[in-house]
């Protein structure tokens, strides 16, 4: 469920990196107060990352389906290291899977933390998991908590998922259809999360129970205000874009004092060169973002020319392969070069 | 996965010295591949040329860096399901008509589900190339230099550290379960659910030695470095150039 850069905005992107560099922040501080853990937890939560890793090269076989999966284990992680420590070990499992596994983006980054780190840590655990199982480690409370908290976790990080493609206006998908088919799709991924989760938790409560208790007291009206924080920021990000299509104050004041929006161009070279440079440049034109404009798709009315797309096409294609040859040609110098000094040895 | 990462990744550590890129600061190669995603990522929804006026930047990095393409193409072929489905998904939402040729008429839809694709393949050839380039714990010494936590960085080094470690061992238990089953017995939800658990338990323990060895050699919680490199003249005059580079195709396609 690992969010793509290609189908990210950078606005959308950037206030779920923010988001995440913020609850970052907010759990590193959180860590480093607990003075007499710090260093006892510090290497587990090195390893118990590792584990994350691992756990996912084990696969099982999904009952009634002749299917195989694999086990998530962001709420195993919460119930053995608390939400703080569990979010920075997730969040660090993914900075190394976007890095080595090129999964998701650099951008995408901020979304993959706040959807697949976050909901499970900070929202599925403390508020799902601990209320229901507690401290017991009866198995049919264990079962209820591990399922419905791993369900809900995967469910909420699916719609932020839904949210932030839409938002960003690169998919086609409306809105309803996409989350009518992420949900279902999601719901039953979460159920196999959920008793793999149970599995382990249960095996854990019956050969060294003392693991699961989360000794570390997670001050939830702080991490509350977190949440509406993070809420705030994305809502203001996203509100935005809903920003008026009526003409500001200065476009007001112009458009009455000339009868006209905007002012027309002076018609000059050196003017119709700026614009053209600043109409390139421009990464959010007139503040429509991800969204298409007529400008952007001119061929929605009428196709657009034909001999100005491939003059392009050729352009970008030729740009490709001369930089690409030149690569080639300072690879293969550096061989050589590489191959003389052996020789010279 | 891991373990050809490991075989692809780790070796070239060796060669970065011998690296094309200029000898400038890693904070300042991280700044130029962001700039690069941003300005990838603000490409307009139908600009094929543009994704391929881009795709050039990897592509040249690939080829004077004598990385393995074979490995990359491989990677690149291994599209997230969830990137196909949407551009999969374009065409049928969006039919207008975009683009004739002849009598072939591409739809506004088919060519941005096209233009989805190919920045995700000239993305993910980015931050492979950026990986490759810039060894881990000196990228970990760049993210010192932007003020990430600490607590963050120990984390990163750590589980980069241990997941070898942990991976081989569960390839293991993997490799014993698969030589014992028949049929598929042994592979069953609960029964994978307790060798999980046991692996769980042995990291665990795993740790516990780890933190003892890590106190007796003088671990307070922290681990100890020699903190980031300042950002010279020629680091700035690097970004900048690079930007205005990227700047520039912007403009000319």
């Amino acid at each position: 469920m690992h969010m793509a850069d290609a189908l990210l905005s950078p606005a959308v992107g950037g206030v779920f990196w923010l988001a995440s560099a913020g609850i970052i922040g907010y759990s590193s501080r959180k860590i480093t107060e607990e003075k007499e853990q710090v260093s006892v937890k510090t290497p587990l939560m090195g390893v118990m990352g590792a584990f994350v890793f691992a756990a996912q090269m084990i696969n099982f076989t999904i009952p009634g389906t002749g299917s195989s999966g694999h086990l998530g284990g962001g709420l195993i992680l919460a119930a053995m290291l608390g939400p703080c420590r569990a979010f920075i070990t997730l969040a660090s499992v993914l900075v190394i899977q976007c890095l080595f596994f090129a999964d998701g983006g650099l951008l995408a980054l901020g979304c993959n933390i706040f959807n697949l780190a976050f909901f499970p840590a900070f929202i599925a655990y403390p508020f799902i998991y601990k209320v229901i199982a507690g401290k017991s480690l009866n198995s049919g409370r264990l079962a209820v908590a591990s399922v419905t908290a791993a369900e809900a976790g995967l469910l909420m990080g699916a719609f932020s998922v839904v949210v932030q493609t839409s938002f960003s206006g690169i998919s086609e998908l409306p809105f309803g259809t996409f989350i009518l088919f992420m949900m279902p799709i999601h719901f039953a991924i979460g159920i196999v999360e959920g008793l793999a989760t149970w599995g382990v938790l249960q095996f854990v409560a019956k050969t060294q129970p003392v693991l699961l208790f989360d000794t570390g007291k997670a001050s939830y009206p702080a991490m509350l205000i977190t949440a509406f924080a993070v809420a705030a920021v994305a809502l203001g990000g996203f509100i935005s874009w809903f920003a008026s299509s009526r003409p500001d104050g200065l476009e007001w004041a112009t458009m009455k004092a000339a009868g006209i929006e905007e002012l027309a161009d002076a018609g000059d070279k050196i003017h119709r060169f700026t614009a053209e440079v600043q109409d390139k440049l421009a990464f959010f034109p007139d503040y429509s973002l991800g969204r298409v404009s007529e400008r952007e798709c001119p061929g929605a009315v009428a196709p657009v020319k034909l001999a100005t797309t491939i003059a392009g096409t050729t352009g970008g294609v030729f740009a490709f392969l001369v930089v690409g040859a030149l690569g080639l040609l300072l690879g293969k110098r550096k061989q050589s070069r590489k191959c003389w000094r052996k020789l010279k040895k | 996965m891991l373990e050809e990462t490991e075989k692809v990744i780790m070796p070239r550590e060796q060669n970065i010295h011998e690296s094309f890129i200029p000898d400038v600061n890693h904070r300042a190669l991280i700044i130029v591949w962001s700039f690069f995603v941003f300005f990838v990522l603000t490409l307009g929804k139908y600009d094929f040329s543009g994704v391929l006026a881009y795709a050039a930047f990897p592509l040249f990095v690939v080829l004077a860096g004598n990385m393995p393409v074979k490995t990359i193409l491989k990677r690149l072929v291994l599209l997230s399901p969830f990137i196909i489905m949407v551009a999969a998904a374009n065409p049928f939402f969006d039919r207008r008509p975009f683009l004739s040729l002849g009598e072939i008429t591409l739809t506004a839809g088919t060519v941005s589900g096209i233009v989805i694709v190919g920045k995700s393949f000239v993305l993910i050839t980015a931050i492979i190339t950026l990986s490759t380039i810039v060894p881990f714990h000196r990228l970990c010494d760049a993210l010192r230099g932007f003020r990430v936590p600490e607590v963050f960085i120990t984390q990163l080094l750590l589980l980069c550290r241990y997941s070898f470690l942990l991976v081989e061992e569960a390839t293991a238990l993997q490799k014993a379960r698969s030589m014992r089953s028949f049929g598929g017995n042994g592979k069953e939800f609960f029964t994978t659910a307790k060798m999980i658990g046991s692996l769980l338990l042995r990291a665990n323990e795993r740790g516990e030695r780890i933190y003892r060895g890590m106190l007796a050699r003088g671990f307070n919680g922290t681990v100890h470095h020699a903190g980031a490199e300042p950002l010279r003249c020629k680091d700035v005059l690097f970004v900048a150039g690079s930007v205005m580079l990227f700047a520039g195709i912007r403009v000319i396609v």
